[in-house]
This record gives structure tokens, sequence and C-alpha cells, in this order.
């Protein structure tokens, strides 16, 4: 050990700051060295790799914008999906032949018409028709349960290579409740509280816990400018897919190329006093606002998962590891405490403790859920959504999971061996959350007793 | 050209003097402060991915690798424990490392093979010796202890071959002649830290050296009181330096601040190509000597990237 402590004084020696003049002499101070937070408070002490472990070797997403007025207003659900599925597989050089099922979430799309349009979009990313694609359906989480169905399938040996993605226009596909509601729903209360708007149970959460207006408004600004400081440093570069589609001029008609590739939902600029300005939409007397809800998006992710071992024989960086996944049941009325409880049951399936996480993406669904959740699991606000959540960035509801785990996995990624451990979750319409955990590729080397 | 991903923190890169597709990387675990190191030998294709020929364990991190230029299969490699290691490709796993040299007393830093003679090698220690090996005797034939701190690079003279140049945490560079009792020549070259040096492949009296004070220094060892270049640039230690085979005034160099950077020392804009394909600091670099322009790096991030001057690394 004490060898190793001189090595990597003799190491740090080299980045000492030296007094020469240079462009990027300013970066010394950012410069220091830690002690390796990750897994050292862990109960969790994993000391080999195993071949069978559920790697990430790629997340991209489509950039998520405003339905009805955005980059993909006038753009078909499929186009927005094929382009992220054929990334996944042209940047990892990947045969598309080997992949054993693409799994897709999407919520607002009519059933059967948009696992038509998921195959008609693997057709497009030059997927051959031997590759088989389905839908998965858990409201807001469903581009996570995406991945996690891949993910379980691989564990389950259904096959070695699966993608686990999530699409949703809300522009096509607006929320809307079809044909009539079965009059029985009067008798039960939590079956009647399914029926509530999304915006009430965010009242609903407000209140109960008092969270107030002002903290909400508070966390708007945070998720615009985090979003918008991520989005003018590049960050999100490595994780999203430029789309190429059309405009049309609501007046003239006109048909105008253009290629996507920023979210163009963030509002940098977005105040405190801005956002006090807005009324409640929800409730006359109520705290959520326009600004501290998700934004109603259109967007697209993909996630390709393998086994380990398949991974390092092809020679493909793990971005990270899939390690558990819990879906929860709340009361419909408040569905946002979702993560509240989805978290630590996630958490504690991997063996470890919310304390051990490094990072986490909370979908911002409203900001009063976001704030309960932070606040109830007494979770670091510097760990959650460094880059935004949607209340900034949008939330196309079957691409969320999908999204964030591209968004963490590449976070994770920049953050290097300090950041061990990762946490995706989402509040889910109808009272359920979900959480997944995911582990850095490269936090522990295979035995070796190498002479 | 396809990447090449390794389980371990990249160190060194080198192309082998006999195969233009041949590679070979020294990595280390847990960025070599503690655990195992691996060598690797890789083999680019003109199509495809990278094929690895051979991976050798040790069980302390390896610092760097050296092609031997008088055999094709042959390898040393500068390992933590102190010990240099030889590989010979063409034996069977079992048989390697075919030898094991443990003189150091701290972790050897560098390796280089003598390219005139072709019969020996040095290897540079943070026991602030340099050690002088032939192929075939088991001991050292000579230990040169002058430096005050660590020896991070001893690189041989391309055109002498009794001639060597050796770079230290001790703030100098040093030029030796084996004939000579001691260093010929002491270099002030930076106010911190040296972390290599190279020298020139057409003009034998150029040499380069590189430091924490983030610059690379050319140096004329006929005059030697003031630099012939200055090349600032990095925004951290200069890791690595390297004259190219082909151009007699172009240089790459590696840095922690996590780019690869190419520079011609003769004209007034000397940066003339940066390369930030690296996520990690990058630590090793290499140019071809079959392959005008072939460039190889690697470093923590534990990827070698091998790419033609010019074009994008990352590329597929």
């Amino acid at each position: 050990m004490e060898r190793a402590i001189e090595r990597q004084r003799v190491l740090l020696e080299h980045l000492r700051p030296s007094s020469t003049s240079s462009s990027l002499e300013n970066l010394d101070s950012s410069l220091s060295a830690s002690v390796c937070a990750a897994g050292d408070s862990a109960a969790y002490q994993r000391s080999s790799v195993f071949g069978d472990d559920v790697v990430i070797v790629a997340a991209y997403r489509s950039p998520l914008c405003k339905s009805r007025r955005g980059g993909f207003k006038d753009t078909f659900p499929d186009d927005i999906l094929a382009p992220v599925l054929k990334a996944l597989i042209e940047k990892t050089n990947l045969n598309p032949a080997e992949v054993g099922d693409i799994v897709v979430g999407s919520v607002l799309g009519a059933g059967s018409q948009r696992a038509s349009e998921c195959r008609m979009a693997a057709f497009y990313a030059g997927f051959p028709e031997t590759v088989p694609v389905r839908t998965v359906n858990r409201q807001c989480s469903s581009g996570l349960q995406a991945v996690a169905d891949v993910a379980a399938a691989i564990k389950a040996g259904f096959y070695e290579i699966g993608i686990g993605a999530g699409l949703e226009s809300m522009t096509v596909n607006p929320m809307a409740w079809e044909g009539s509601v079965n009059p029985k729903v009067k008798t039960m209360a939590q079956a009647q509280d399914c029926l509530l708007p999304m915006g009430i149970t965010s009242e609903n959460v407000a209140h109960r816990f008092s969270i107030t207006r002002k903290e909400q408004d508070q966390a708007a600004v945070e998720s615009h400018r985090k979003a918008a400081a991520a989005t003018a440093a590049g960050k999100f570069k490595d994780e999203i897919i430029p789309i190429p589609t059309k405009i049309v001029d609501p007046k003239t008609g006109d048909e105008k190329p253009v290629t996507i590739s920023v979210d163009d939902g963030i509002r940098p600029g977005t105040s405190l006093a801005d956002l006090a300005k807005l009324k409640p939409v929800f409730k006359k007397d109520g705290s959520t606002t326009a600004g501290t809800s998700s934004q109603v998006s259109d967007g697209a992710g993909g996630v390709l998962l393998m086994k380990r071992s398949l991974a390092l024989q092809k020679g493909l960086p793990i971005l990270g590891v899939f390690r558990t996944f819990a879906a929860v049941g709340v009361p419909p009325s408040i569905m946002g405490i979702g993560p509240a409880v989805a978290i630590p049951a996630a958490v504690k399936a991997a063996g470890l403790q919310v304390e051990d996480i490094d990072l986490f993406e909370i979908n911002e669904a409203f900001a009063s859920q976001f704030l309960y959740c932070q606040k109830k699991l007494e979770i670091d606000p510097q760990k959650i959504n460094v880059n935004g959540g949607a209340m900034a960035i949008g939330h196309p509801l079957g691409a969320t999971g999908a999204r964030c785990v591209a968004t963490l996995l590449h976070e994770m990624k920049r953050r290097g061996r300090d950041c061990r451990f990762g946490v995706v979750s989402m509040c889910i319409g109808t009272g359920m959350g979900a959480a997944a955990v995911f582990e850095r590729g490269d936090s522990c080397d295979e035995l070796c007793n190498a002479k | 050209m396809p990447m090449f991903k390794t389980p371990f923190n990249g160190y060194s890169v080198k192309f082998s003097p006999f195969y233009e597709q041949r590679l070979a990387v020294a990595t280390s675990q847990n960025f070599g402060i503690l655990g195992n190191g691996r060598i690797h030998v890789i083999d680019l294709s003109p199509a495809g991915p990278i094929a690895e020929i051979a991976a050798y364990d040790t069980a302390d991190g390896v610092y760097d690798v050296s092609w031997s230029e008088s055999h094709d299969s042959l390898l040393i490699a500068a390992v933590a424990d102190g010990s240099v290691k030889l590989y010979d490709l063409s034996l069977p796993p079992t048989s390697n490392p075919v030898r094991s040299l443990a003189e150091h007393t701290r972790e050897t830093h560098s390796v280089d093979y003598n390219a005139v003679r072709r019969d020996s090698f040095l290897s540079s220690s943070w026991d602030d010796t340099i050690k002088l090996w032939t192929i075939d005797r088991p001991t050292s034939v000579r230990t040169f202890k002058e430096h005050a701190y660590c020896v991070y690079s001893a690189a041989w003279n391309p055109r002498h071959a009794d001639v060597f140049a050796s770079a230290s945490g001790d703030c100098t560079a040093r030029i030796w002649d084996v004939r000579e009792p001691g260093s010929t020549m002491i270099l002030p070259a930076h106010e911190f830290e040296i972390l290599s040096c190279d020298w020139s492949k057409y003009d034998d009296a150029v040499i380069a050296t590189s430091s924490v004070d983030k610059s690379i220094k050319v140096w004329d060892v006929r005059n030697y009181r003031i630099p012939v270049a200055v090349l600032n640039g990095h925004g951290y230690a200069v890791r690595k330096v390297k004259f190219s085979p082909h151009r007699a005034s172009l240089i790459a160099s590696c840095s922690y601040d996590m780019t690869v950077c190419l520079w011609d020392y003769m004209v007034e804009d000397s940066l003339i190509g940066r390369y930030d394909h690296h996520t990690e600091f990058a630590v090793g670099v290499d140019m071809s000597v079959l392959v005008e322009g072939l460039l190889a790096s690697t470093g923590w991030d534990e990827l070698v990237y091998v790419w033609q001057h010019g074009t994008d690394p990352r590329a597929p």
C-alpha cells in the first residue's frame, strides 16, 4: 500500500500547477486529488467481473423538441426513431443481423399502429427482416422498461444482443382518452384517481408534502440553467444523433429540409421573476404552472445491450453495466412520489444504499414531485440531473427512459471512476414508479495471478 | 482506423520496426498505482477490427515497452515492480517472459532498444538510475547513477551506438556516452520535472525534452545555453515527446491535458495539429517508421488509437 501511495505522489507531482503561461492555466485550480468516493462506503465490493453481466455499449438519443411548435412538428414518429437505431449499429460497427430483439417503449401512439411504425423504423435504420421488434408500455417509464426488458431477456439467454429504445411524438399523438369511461369507476376511489390529470396529482403532492411555489420555481430555473450550460458546453453532443427532417411553414406551406441536432425546449435566460408571473394551470389556488411541469415534446432514444463477454470479444467500449431494475406501485392520486419508493427498491436489490449512488437522473415530471423525491431520499442536489431535466429538456413520455439512460451513462463516462453507480428513475401516471441502477463498466478488473 | 480497448489503463504504445501493422501496448491496472499489468501485441487489418496477437500478464503495472531492433518477435517491457522483462512472440505463452531482469529497486519507467548496434537496451527507473543491458547477459552491463530523482526516460541516439539521453524529475536532461565514466553533458532544460526526451532522427545533435512546465523544448547539444525552440500549447504536463522518423522538424507529443499534439519546431506557428480523442490523460504516443504519417496513442481511458495524421482518430 505504501508503494501505491508513493506512486500516486510521484504522478500527482506531474500535475502540480506551474508558473509558465498557458492558455489553459485557469484549469489548474479545478484539479486536485480526491479520495475515490466510489464503492468506499458500499457494503458492495465486487472484486471481479463476470462475462454474463449485461452491459451497455452504446446509448444515443434524438434531440428533444417541443411538440407542435418544435423541430419535429412535421416529422413522422418513425423518422425520429430510425436514425437513433441506425446510429447504434453504425457507431459500434455491429452487424444489425446479430441483434436479437428491438424493444421500443411508447406510450401515446396507438398500440398496433405504433408497433408497425417501430418495425418500419427498424427497416429504415437498416435492420434486416430477421430482427424482431416489439413495443412496451409502462407509461412514462416505457423507455426504461424497454431497456430493463432487454437486459432481462439477455440474462435469460433468449438472445445475446438487444436494443431497448423509446419513442414518442406528442405532436402526432396528444394525450387523450378515447371512448367512454366505465361507470363502475365511481365505486372505487383508486380507480377513479387513475383518471386524474397529471397536473392535479402534482398539486396533490405539493399540497400534501408542503412543497412551496417558490421552491418549485427555483427547481425549474435550475433545470433550465443546467441544461443550457450542458448544451453550451457541448455535453450532449456525445449522446445526440442529429435527425434530418423537414419543417413546414404554417403560413405558406413551404417545406424546408433541416437537420435537428439540439434540444429546442431549453430557455437559458429563465429567471425566478419570469416563472413567478405564470398562473397555476391545473388548480386555481395551486402551485403547478407550465414552467414547473415537464415540457410536452417529441423525441426518441436507444440503448444497445449485450453480454460483457461479447462486448469484450468485439472490442466494444463498455459504457455501463445494467445492475437492477424495480417498478413499484404508489397511490394514483400522488403518482409523483414513485421514485421515492422505486429508487430504494432498485438500490437495495443491487446491494447498495442510496448514499452509494454517485449520480441520479430523476425525471422532472413536475417540480413538486421531483423536489419531494429529492427531499425524501435526502439526495445531494449536486448529484441529481446535473445536466438539467424534463422541465427544460422535455418529456416525450415513452422516450424519456432511454433518453435518461443515455444522458446518465455519458455523464458517468465524463466523470470518470469517481462516479461508479448511477440511477435512472421516474414516476409513472396511475401511480407507479420505476428505477434502474447502472454501474460503470470499468470499476473492477479480472483477477490475475501473473508472475 | 478502428480503436482497441484495453482492460487496463494504457501507458505506452510502440509500432513494430519490422511489421507495419503491428503494435505493442503497455497497460496497467488502476492507473498504474496498484494491481496488475498487461502487454498487448495487436495487428491492424485493412478492414475490420484490430486483432490481438498476444497478451502477457504481469504481477505489477507495465509502464513502457520497446521492440527489439534485431529480432522481429522480441519485446522488452518496463514493469512497475522494478523488473525489465523480455518476451518472445514466437514462443508459447507458458515460456514467456523469456527473461525477467530484476535489478532496479523501484519502478522501471522506460525501456529503449539500441537501433544502431541492435544488441543492447536501456532501462530507466524511479530509483534514479539508468541501466544498460545486452540481450545475452543475465545482469546489467552498467548502471548510470547521477540523477537525483526519478529517471522517466532514456533514449538512444539514432546515429551513435554509444550515446544516449536521459530525462529526469530532477529537472535535468543528461547526455551520456557509454564509453565515458560519467555523463558528458548536464542540461538544466526545465524548471520543473522533465518527463521525456527524444533525439531528432535527422540531426544527431538535436534533442527534445518535455516537462511538467507544459512545454516542449528543442535543444542543440552543441550549443545548449538556449533552446532552439520552445513549444507551448499543452495545458498540463507533457508526458511524452517523439521525433518523426520521416520529417526532420516534426514532433509528436501527448499530455496530461488529454491531447496529442503535432509540432513543426522550425516554423513560427509550431503547433500544426491537435487531437483530443482521449478522454483521460494521454500518456503514450508513437509514430510509425514504416508508414509515413501513421500515429498511435494510448491513455488512461483504456483505448489505443491508430490513425493517419490529418484524419480523425475516432473515425471508424
